[in-house]
């Protein structure tokens, strides 16, 4: 009969550490020779599992900051990934009533687009919506890259489907995409940054980093919508890369 | 109960225990490759929660924490001091667990549905889920866990102890 107690299992006459079965503690005998780790209101195994534990996490620790140092994908850890001023908590807990302005007054405008508009307005962005996004996409500038199109999501998403001429910029790792982006966003008159839309903010985050580096404030502006609104609306896409010449229709 | 149906019982018992290792393992080695794969989406995930305000702690949680998931799953996997392995998993995943109920208490609170209708990223490496489905499925896996802490699936494991409590009975 097999039971369980604070030093372990019994088999029979024969009381084991935890985690020994029987067949391997079948020798030691409760009445032979007591074993003093195993004395009543001791728990013999705890030491040593505490122990593997702690060597667990120490050499864990150093595995994973080793594998994260070497993985081509691994984080900077000394980069701020989230400078002043981007990205932003997606709320837990939405505003339940509208919110004021500091009087405490004049309800602003809930519409999600609208609320996007001043938190980018207050930050020196402006918003862009469809068909201005749409009129800049078909403005003969844009294909002279004086109307410049930056797609802020990562390269895997980019490749799957992006604006036709729009160029690569992943703002978690601009280092990448400077050399190409730069002298573009420099020359250019009007800059339409995007990610995917919705809750997504690396097009802003994007756009703030190439504010930061020299970019004119006037020239930047966020596509809210993002290349969910524009596949939705049944706009063409790029697959691979830039001007890869693989343009498909979307449908609407 | 005879002794072969004994035998047999301990049989399945440490067989299941086994499955039961390997099972945890291979879940902590999928959801850590998972992260891992895509970092910034699970620094991204990790901010979300406002834990830190240090960008190079909240950077260092989410290079780490994917790589140590793996680790301990690769060790559970092999059969390598499971029950530090296993222990380590407990106090990792309890305040993980706890973390994220809070957040659907306050995703509930602010939708005002049904606390099992909230549906959210954790960062759990799983992609969106239902908060019921999640805590549950935490639970299982702590049941899991304890199972090994408690000495359990030692068959086909490379070490289980890597220290072995035999060390106490030479001192005597």
């Amino acid at each position: 009969m097999w039971s369980f107690g604070l030093a372990g299992l019994t088999c029979g006459k024969s009381v084991c550490p935890r985690g020994w079965d029987c067949p391997r503690c079948g020798q030691i005998r409760v009445n032979d020779k007591p074993i003093p780790s195993l004395a009543p209101g001791r728990r013999p195994a705890a030491k040593w599992v505490l122990l593997e534990a702690v060597f667990v996490v120490v050499i864990g620790t150093v595995f994973a900051f080793a594998a994260n140092r070497v993985s081509p994908r691994g984080l900077a850890l000394t980069r701020n990934y989230f400078p002043a001023g981007t990205g932003r908590l997606v709320p837990a807990i939405p505003a339940a009533t509208p919110p004021h302005n500091a009087a405490g007054t004049n309800a602003l405008p809930v519409d999600p687009a609208q609320l996007l508009a001043a938190e980018l307005q207050a930050k020196g962005l402006q918003l862009a919506d469809a068909s201005r996004v749409l009129q800049l996409f078909h403005d003969p500038r844009f294909r002279q890259d004086i109307v410049v199109f930056i797609d802020a999501r990562d390269e895997q998403h980019y490749r799957e489907g992006h604006i036709p001429g729009a160029y690569e910029f992943d703002p978690y790792r601009p280092e990448k995409y400077f050399d190409a982006v730069l002298p573009v966003c420099k020359a250019a008159e009007q800059i339409v940054v995007y990610c995917n839309g919705g809750d997504c903010d690396d097009s802003e985050t994007a756009a703030i980093l190439l504010r930061d580096i020299g970019i004119a404030n006037r020239k930047l502006m966020v596509y809210g919508g993002g290349i969910t609104e524009w596949t939705t609306n049944g706009l063409p896409v790029e697959i691979g890369g830039r001007n890869s010449g693989n343009v498909r229709n979307t449908s609407k | 109960m005879n002794t072969s149906q004994t035998n047999r019982h301990h049989n399945a018992l440490n067989l299941s225990a086994v499955l039961v290792r390997w099972l945890l393992g291979a879940v902590f080695l999928y959801t850590g490759l998972s992260k891992a794969v895509h970092p910034v989406d699970f620094l991204k995930l990790v901010r979300q929660y406002d834990l830190v305000q240090s960008f190079w702690l909240l950077n260092s949680i989410a290079a780490a924490l994917p790589w140590f998931e793996i680790f301990c799953g690769l060790l559970l996997l092999a059969g390598v001091a499971v029950r530090g392995a296993a222990l380590t998993l407990i106090l990792m995943l309890t305040p993980l667990t706890v973390l994220v109920f809070h957040r659907a208490l306050a995703i509930q609170s602010a939708l005002a549905i049904p606390f099992c209708m909230v549906k959210f990223d954790c960062g759990c490496g799983t992609g969106e889920v239902f908060i019921c489905h999640k805590l549950l499925e935490n639970f299982l896996l702590l049941l899991m866990a304890g199972w090994l802490l408690a000495g359990h699936g030692r068959q086909f494991s490379l070490r289980f102890d890597l220290v072995k409590p035999e060390t106490d009975t030479n001192k005597t």
